[in-house]
């Protein structure tokens, strides 16, 4: 067990960009059928042995705190330690680029303060990877570095990802923004807790910036050196990239990287009974959550818990969300439907490949 | 105090390695999962669970009760295996011994009424309104009932009432039934004389410690007040291999026996959480319960297929139920089969037929290509 606490920041990091997102923060989209975003962040450090993380809310914090409750489900309901739910800024400009706002971290001070472990792992709620934190902190430790962050070449441009400018693995200088080939953040960092409280005090005239913006400053005297990644990573940042990254998981190889029975994904129990296919179902090449019951026709996708495709209905690339039902003869194709809407008897809702069509949440 | 010890031998190699409470069912259950949520829904918050027969994954399943709302500061689920004292112990010699030797924990406990449920049966029920008849009548006894179809009346302990629902008679699978009124084995008695009976049998060296056998026939000959309280949804007792994979099927289809989906009593599960079932491009499922965690790339019918099921490309399961971890490699067939916990049939192979009677596979056996 690393001697490290957890801090995953859903604030602005997390505000709604797009309308996909419906006005919740990005961590706590529903994500492949059962989860939810933040699940991959907490998950990662519990596997770790992490048993004591703090969590920097979004003023849009309901349905983050129905689904955290106690942090039973990820083993953290400690006597000692735990989940500690903290407040996150509420004021100033909302900047949405910041993943790590120092004066959300300032006005959680205290949680770094009355923790004693020697690290503290950072992580931001919007990337859906399996991540060996363990690893990453035995990387830092080996490296001797003030702060190890955990980065992956990039395979696409992406503007919401950080860039890191990187020579022999340290980094010497940053950017918002990645091209192909660059070497993006991850948002998982590790710094040692009492590098983290003095740098703190340091930037506290500056809190409106991103802690590793202001830390680029002191990158010529700061050993910030870069952990590759090599498993599967995505940054879900809007609409696009929220939809491709749940579709991906439709290839068996991702699907078992990103859920292995050794370092499971843990999300909120429910007591669901099995998905339910009836006579005449026709299901290919998709993803089906407990609870479901299909009738129809389904064909590359994610469904929700609790969706009803009814007979003589059909659905092909498209994500369903909890509760979602397809009523008969109704035809969907390349959509999100958000949660508990009914698609009325008859219905043609499709989008395109480049433009997916959203239904909001009803 | 639900009796959970027994083990189930009719169902062969399913219960080889587990109690029969703890053997699966429906896709994402065990079977005590079903008389637990009724304790749960019914308002019941402290429940015994006297365990014997390999008990393990028994205990593990049950943990704090908390799948089951049922891990509360006072009460809760208490696990009550047979235990040693000054004297010595001994094993529970039969169901009402199995009580008797708990004596100490009901008289912690203190309560009015006792319940006593077995745990190897499917049926949803609302003690709640069970425990109002017993009041009602100024019962000593209820025991719940259940009309069987008159042909079947003598493989079962039949009761005979008056017109109130008062027994005058019980009698053990009888030659000629006078009644079709089956007797489930729930009992509620009133405590304090459900206690001072039991010391009392304990006592009678002619006694085979049993409910049915000499727990009820000693109340009527005492005559005192025992009452029937009538049943008439769905009500299964798994204890054979024909049934226990009929009581499967009978989940299956658009109007099942029994409903797995209502919404006012869920029927809860200690599950662990796993991604959604992956059903490949080639696969192809028809009228099934599939858990999560399931990869599917061949076919599946008619079938309930648990938690980190793989069934692999060209392979065909039909009328089967598969156990979590269960695996069907590729261009296997199994059909008509039960297939325990992490059984595999390889690649090519072959198990179960439709000729003959339902098959099955323990916990962890292989079959390979050619047996």
């Amino acid at each position: 067990m690393p001697k490290a606490i957890g801090l995953i920041t859903t604030n602005y990091s997390t505000a709604a960009k797009d309308d996909v997102f419906s006005g919740r923060p990005v961590a706590s989209m529903p994500y492949l059928g059962r989860y939810r975003l933040v699940d991959f962040a907490l998950s990662n450090m519990v596997n770790a042995g992490i048993r004591n993380v703090g969590m920097i809310f979004p003023v849009n914090y309901r349905s983050l705190v129905d689904h955290l409750g106690s942090g039973k489900d990820w083993d953290l309901d400690r006597k000692n330690g735990g989940l500690f739910i903290m407040p996150g800024t509420a004021f100033g400009t909302s900047r949405t680029g910041a993943r790590f706002l120092i004066r959300d971290l300032v006005q959680n001070r205290e949680f770094f303060v009355k923790n004693h472990e020697r690290y503290v792992v950072l992580a931001s709620g919007n990337f859906v990877a399996n991540v060996d934190v363990k690893k990453l902190v035995a990387a830092h430790q080996a490296s001797g570095a003030a702060v190890t962050v955990l980065t992956k070449t990039a395979r696409k441009a992406d503007l919401d990802v950080v860039r890191f400018d990187v020579e022999d693995g340290r980094v010497k200088g940053m950017g918002q923004g990645v091209e192909f080939g660059d070497t993006a953040f991850l948002d998982y960092a590790v710094i040692e807790r009492e590098l983290l409280l003095e740098r703190l005090d340091a930037y506290a005239a500056i809190d409106h910036l991103d802690f590793f913006e202001a830390l680029s400053a002191d990158f010529d005297h700061c050993l910030v050196m870069t952990a590759d990644f090599d498993g599967y990573a995505a940054p879900i940042f809007d609409k696009a990239s929220y939809f491709a990254s749940n579709i991906d998981l439709l290839d068996l190889d991702v699907l078992s990287e990103l859920t292995p029975e050794d370092r499971p994904i843990k999300t909120k129990a429910h007591d669901n009974p099995p998905a339910k296919y009836e006579p005449g179902a026709k299901v290919s090449n998709s993803l089906v959550s407990s609870g479901d019951r299909i009738y129809g026709a389904v064909d590359g996708c994610v469904l929700g818990r609790d969706v009803i495709v009814e007979a003589g209905a059909s659905v092909r690339n498209a994500i369903l969300m909890q509760g979602v039902v397809v009523k008969t003869g109704a035809k969907i194709e390349n959509a999100i439907i958000d949660k508990n809407n009914v698609v009325p008897a008859g219905t043609e809702l499709r989008g395109t490949d480049g433009d997916i069509l959203y239904l909001k949440k009803n | 105090m639900l009796l959970a010890g027994g083990q189930g031998s009719r169902l062969g190699v399913l219960t080889s390695q587990v109690a029969k409470p703890a053997v699966s069912f429906g896709g994402k259950y065990r079977i005590i999962d079903f008389v637990l949520s009724n304790c749960a829904n019914s308002g019941i918050s402290t429940v015994g669970v006297l365990t014997q027969y390999r008990p393990y994954l028994l205990h593990a399943y049950l943990g704090t009760g908390e799948a089951w709302n049922l891990d509360e500061r006072d009460g809760g689920v208490a696990i009550l295996p047979p235990y040693a004292t000054q004297t010595g112990g001994s094993w529970y010699a039969g169901t009402a011994d199995a009580i008797t030797q708990n004596i100490g924990f009901l008289e912690g406990q203190d309560p009015e009424y006792i319940l006593i449920l077995s745990g190897d049966q499917l049926y949803r029920m609302d003690y709640e309104d069970m425990l109002a008849t017993h009041k009602a009548n100024n019962a000593d006894l209820t025991v719940a009932v259940m009309p069987v179809p008159w042909e079947d009346a003598s493989r079962f302990g039949i009761m005979n009432c008056d017109d109130e629902g008062r027994i005058l008679e019980f009698v053990e699978k009888p030659k000629e039934p006078k009644s079709n009124l089956a007797s489930m084995g729930i009992y509620i008695f009133t405590a304090d004389l459900l206690i001072k009976t039991l010391k009392e049998d304990a006592e009678d060296p002619n006694s085979s410690h049993d409910f049915g056998g000499d727990i009820i026939p000693k109340l009527l000959a005492d005559n005192k007040r025992l009452y029937t309280y009538q049943f008439k949804a769905y009500w299964r007792d798994v204890g054979t291999v024909a049934s226990f994979h009929e009581a499967n099927m009978e989940l299956l289809g658009e109007e099942p026996a029994f409903d797995l989906y209502a919404k006012d009593a869920p029927i809860m599960s200690n599950s662990s959480t796993r991604p959604p079932a992956f059903i490949g491009p080639k696969g192809s499922v028809d009228d099934s319960l599939i858990d999560n965690g399931c990869t599917i790339l061949g076919t599946v019918e008619h079938s309930v297929i648990s938690a980190d099921v793989f069934v692999g490309k060209n392979a065909v399961v039909k009328d089967s139920i598969l156990f979590p971890g269960a695996r069907v490699e590729e261009g296997a067939v199994v059909i008509n089969a039960i297939m325990a916990e992490r059984s595999v049939v390889e690649a090519g192979a072959a198990f179960g037929s439709n000729d003959k009677d339902t098959v099955t596979l323990g916990d962890d056996a292989v079959v390979k290509k050619g047996e």
